[in-house]
């Protein structure tokens, strides 16, 4: 029961200590602009290339919306409570770590998905791209699978955050790299066979697919291999990042540099 | 106030060529944004069209690295409780943020090496400038009038304490409306005069002309018009918010 108040309450308290320092008025405007004109970027640039489809580019960057979401809620958290100093004293408390971090994680996986589930009806509207109905439960469950995955990275960068001192820089190079990598916006065919290897591995990649796939007709049942794949890597990324969290603990306790700017 | 400028800009250039955040911006993003370019326009088979994208992702990364850059900085003299001492002193604060956003706008200006370096040794995209003296000077052109665009940000980011989200939400809507990869031919008509007004459409389309043979100078020109315009609204938009920013007692706020 304790744990469960942390995970939610824990993670209530800081989602609302977010906007003691951003307003709503400029939080949601950020949110949903951003992955709103990166969309419409990429739409323009593939129509001007001739290259696939408006869809896939709204799909790939969508879900793109989730990865920053994500990733960034999830590696800021530790930097975050190091800025404010209140780091040393949340981990000086006896509460589960895994508790902990997942509170903070679950408000990054709802805003991932708010975000690219809205930005995606925006701009959908905007350049007169036809989903079906019917697909969209299918894009829901895709969505769901890949900010899974996505704060599942971002977990890692957090507890790298607990080692070290500026860790949005490693945050800022992965989101860019998944531009590129994950086939949001360059058909994976189009990549040398080293970069498909890693586009295989990280996040965000079979949800694109899986989702694409979903677009184009075909059932969940049909891509429930991706999605699975995609659940999979979240998974790995998942156990990984508690891993890192004890390890970089430890360490930081070891060497008094939890409080290090 | 002219030694306060020179200073204020080697002082941003050397911190933000030490600052690991800038510099993997320098290097990554361009060769990113580059990439997907090369392997998406890669389709139509035009080497002038990929050593266009090269310098088009360059502008783009200079833009950025402005308005995080700028936004940053302030953000920074927040949290290190500075700005108010910033603000009180006597050198005008356009000559405090005018250099930090020339500053981004010049080691965004690395970007080009970059981007044309990787071209040349992944994509083969050849690198050839058709007029060295024009290109030569129009990226300190293209940096000036961006870093001036800059200026303008600047003054709305004393007044938020949220400017560093500002500055990165402003970053595609500036690259679209600019045509820095997607000529503005392809976007609604709307956005043409909004595209006039804007730096990186002139500075890049300065830069391109330079590097692919066509008429540079009177995209120079309409850089160093427009970084004037840009520092009269700019500085008296600064003069303006930091009046409201001391009124409201909102500078220190983080």
């Amino acid at each position: 029961m304790n744990t469960l108040r942390v995970v939610f309450v824990g993670g209530l308290t800081s989602y609302r200590a977010l906007f003691n320092w951003i307003s709503p008025w400029i939080f949601i405007p950020h949110t949903l602009g951003y992955p709103i004109f990166e969309i419409l970027f990429f739409v323009y640039l593939g129509r001007f290339a001739g290259v696939e489809s408006d869809r896939f580019f709204l799909i790939g960057n969508a879900f793109l919306a989730i990865a920053v979401t994500g990733m960034f809620g999830m590696g800021h958290a530790t930097a975050g409570e190091r800025r404010s100093q209140t780091l040393a004293a949340l981990l000086a408390s006896p509460a589960n770590r895994f508790a902990v971090f997942l509170g903070r994680a679950l408000p990054s996986i709802v805003t991932g998905f708010f975000v690219a589930t809205t930005s995606f009806a925006i701009c959908a509207a905007i350049l007169g791209v036809h989903v079906p109905l019917s697909s969209l439960s299918g894009l829901a469950i895709a969505t769901a699978a890949a900010a899974f995955s996505c704060t599942a990275l971002g977990l890692c960068l957090g507890a790298l955050g607990l080692r070290g001192r500026n860790v949005s820089v490693f945050a800022d190079v992965i989101a860019a790299c998944m531009l590129l990598v994950s086939g949001a916006n360059v058909p994976l065919e189009k990549l040398p066979g080293w970069l498909q290897t890693i586009s295989s591995g990280i996040p965000l990649t079979h949800g694109i697919k899986a989702a694409r796939e979903v677009a184009n007709g075909a059932s969940i049942a049909a891509t429930s291999d991706l999605l699975l794949k995609e659940l999979a890597v979240g998974g790995v990324y998942l156990a990984a990042g508690l891993f890192m969290l004890r390890l970089f603990e430890y360490d930081g306790r070891r060497t008094g540099s939890l409080e290090t700017f | 106030m002219i030694p306060a400028i020179l200073t204020g800009v080697r002082l941003h250039m050397k911190q933000a060529s030490r600052n690991p955040f800038d510099l993997s911006g320098v290097i990554v993003w361009p060769i990113l944004y580059a990439s997907i370019a090369y392997y998406l326009l890669d389709a139509k088979n035009d080497p002038r069209l990929l050593l266009s994208a090269s310098l088009g992702a360059a502008v783009m990364l200079m833009w950025s690295l402005v308005v995080i850059a700028s936004s940053g900085a302030l953000e920074q003299q927040r949290w290190q409780g500075t700005l108010e001492l910033v603000v009180a002193a006597p050198t005008p604060l356009t000559a405090v943020i005018g250099p930090i956003c020339i500053a981004g706008a010049l080691v965004g200006a690395y970007a080009i090496g970059a981007t044309l370096t990787w071209g040349a040794l992944l994509f083969d995209v050849p690198v050839k400038v058709e007029q060295p003296l024009a290109f030569a000077i129009a990226i300190p052109a293209c940096a000036l009038a961006v870093g001036m665009l800059g200026l303008i940000m600047a003054a709305t980011f004393v007044l938020y304490r949220a400017s560093f989200h500002l500055g990165i939400a402003t970053q595609y809507p500036v690259w679209i409306v600019s045509g820095l990869l997607v000529p503005i031919s392809f976007l609604p008509d709307f956005v043409r005069p909004l595209s006039w007004v804007l730096a990186p459409t002139w500075g890049f389309r300065a830069i391109q002309e330079a590097a692919l043979g066509g008429t540079p100078w009177p995209d120079i020109g309409m850089c160093l018009v427009l970084s004037l315009v840009y520092l009269a609204i700019g500085g008296s938009c600064l003069v303006a918010f930091e009046y409201v920013a001391r009124a409201r007692g909102s500078l220190r706020l983080t």
